[in-house]
């Protein structure tokens, strides 16, 4: 009888239901996680809380009517959002930009994006425990949402780009703004590093967690800040150089080994890179129109297509439209970058432990409404 | 040699004469547009990863006559988007690219809520972004408000 017991398999995977409400899944992310003790087996995360079928939205509006839409795809860069709608049907329907426009919608995109990059490091170091940094950086913040609520007349849901433009020229106010604002940033970056990068606790939780390796970026097609923290230098503002992108002297930061801190590293120094833009933008701003006048203002492009891609806080994204030949798009897709980036969490989350899942996700840097569209 | 000629040299040899156009302008924001059957989609792809591509987007376009799939491939060179347009009849069936591209999976997820197309051989074909137990496609030109429904001819003839 002996040779007929076996032993009894005992099941000791035990699902945990991290978010959609958890306050470190930023936004409405909901993970399953299969846990074997503290040891994650198996990650699948559930997206779509957020949809709001901007896609079929695009479809059944005017192509000047989409614009408010951009902003609230990725809520924390709709100026970059908005700033590459707008390209994408200029170039679709041939319309020309004057050279002041062009100026100023980089310097505000950089603005929105080291505006993205202090939100996600605040929010970033008190997903680890950090509170302090936290204020720091919302403190920082506010003084770009000043700057651009000065032009835009609105926080967080631009809408400043028109076919052709802006909507309103900036004046002197607005510069000297922007230029102390840089100053200011600048000299905050000891306290920074001081706070945060030289903090052991910090590098602890997140030197060789969660790396990337470029072959699993390319599989999942992650792009931005966190493909260039393993090594790669791909910025879609070096590699298809729109607006006037090729006439500023800026780096693209890289990381060595794609973990957590590489990621963490690569987001500070780009920071520090979009200062540089906006300070030679600001020296170079030409004088003249903020609007092209002669811009149609019922925008019918021709019969065709453009895949128009820009480089948004988060990665390459790109706006993919078909026109025929109406007011109305026949198709609008969005490339979003945190579709990719999300989804090679389901790789990378194998075999790491619960707390460093959240240092993870944390570093990774997704806005979730942006994946549900 | 850059990875673009290499990948299009190779295609050339795998389809018909005319199916790859160039776009030296860069106009439509790809280099090279390849026309590719439907059987023809998984060498295709295997290809563009050999070449050290990535892939960049998955979408449909829904014409009266015929669905279409586009597949953007990138690589990390300068301009190098290559579009890969798949002609796929709204009662086809065509393969998946999970076991050749990892992120083809949640994109073909999202194609499938969109436009209702199943893709052959996915693991997983749970609704990505629309409720679970949906069974509309909200992007087939039948569905809600349309504007315009046309056949391909009229858009790209």
């Amino acid at each position: 009888m002996a040779e007929q017991f076996q032993e009894p398999v005992v099941e000791q995977i035990y699902t945990l239901n991290l978010g959609p409400q958890h306050p470190s899944t930023h936004g409405v992310l909901r993970v399953l996680l299969d846990l074997d003790g503290e040891f994650i087996v198996k990650a699948d995360p559930v997206v779509g809380y957020g949809h709001r079928g901007h896609e079929k939205m695009g479809e059944n509006r005017l192509y000047k009517q989409f614009i408010p839409n951009n902003s609230r795809v990725d809520y924390l860069s709709g100026m970059i959002y908005n700033h590459g709608f707008c390209l994408a049907v200029e170039k679709l329907a041939g319309i020309q930009v004057p050279e002041r426009a062009k100026y100023i919608r980089v310097i505000c995109s950089e603005l929105n994006r080291i505006s993205s990059h202090l939100l996600w490091f605040g929010t970033y170091v008190m997903d680890l425990g950090g509170f302090t940094p936290f204020l720091y950086a919302f403190d920082d913040r506010e003084q770009i949402l000043d700057i651009l609520d000065r032009v835009s007349g609105s926080r967080l849901t631009y809408s400043y780009c028109r076919f052709g433009g802006v909507t309103k020229d900036v004046d002197w106010q607005f510069l000297d703004m922007t230029a102390s604002f840089v100053k200011r940033l600048r000299s905050r970056w000891p306290d920074y590093h001081n706070l945060v990068t030289k903090n052991v606790i910090f590098i602890h939780r997140t030197r060789d967690v969660g790396v990337v390796t470029p072959e699993l970026a390319r599989q999942y097609g992650v792009t931005g800040p966190n493909l260039r923290a393993c090594g790669i230098p791909f910025d879609t503002r070096k590699s298809e150089p729109y607006e006037v992108y090729d006439r500023f002297d800026f780096k693209v930061p890289v990381g060595s080994k794609g973990d957590a801190l590489d990621r963490y590293n690569v987001r500070v120094e780009e920071m520090e890179q979009s200062c540089r833009i906006i300070e030679q933008a600001l020296d170079q701003l030409p004088k003249g129109d903020f609007i092209n006048g002669d811009a149609p203002f019922k925008v019918k492009p021709p019969k065709g297509e453009v895949y128009f891609a820009f480089e948004s806080a988060r990665g390459q994204t790109a706006y993919y439209l078909v026109s025929d030949g109406s007011g109305y798009a026949y198709r609008c897709h969005i490339r979003v970058p945190s579709f990719g980036n999300l989804h090679v969490l389901t790789e990378v989350l194998k075999g790491t432990l619960v707390a460093d899942a959240i240092s993870i996700l944390g570093s990774i840097d997704v806005v979730i409404p942006e994946i549900d569209r | 040699m850059a990875k673009k000629d290499e990948i299009v040299q190779k295609l050339r040899t795998m389809l018909p004469e005319d199916a790859v156009s160039a776009d030296e302008a860069y106009k439509a924001g790809v280099v090279f547009s390849v026309r590719v059957p439907l059987a023809k989609l998984r060498d295709a792809a295997s290809a563009f990863n050999e070449a050290g591509f990535y892939l960049e987007s998955i979408t449909g376009l829904d014409f009266k006559d015929t669905a279409e799939l586009v597949y953007h491939f990138n690589c990390y060179e300068p301009k190098s988007r290559i579009a890969v347009r798949v002609l796929c009849g709204h009662d086809q069936t065509p393969k998946t690219l999970v076991d050749i591209f990892a992120s083809a999976e949640w994109q073909e997820r999202e194609v499938r809520d969109f436009f209702g197309i199943r893709f052959a051989d996915n693991p997983d074909m749970r609704p990505l972004l629309l409720p679970e137990d949906a069974d509309y496609h909200p992007l087939q030109k039948t569905f809600g408000i349309v504007h315009a429904y046309h056949t391909r001819e009229e858009i790209y003839g």
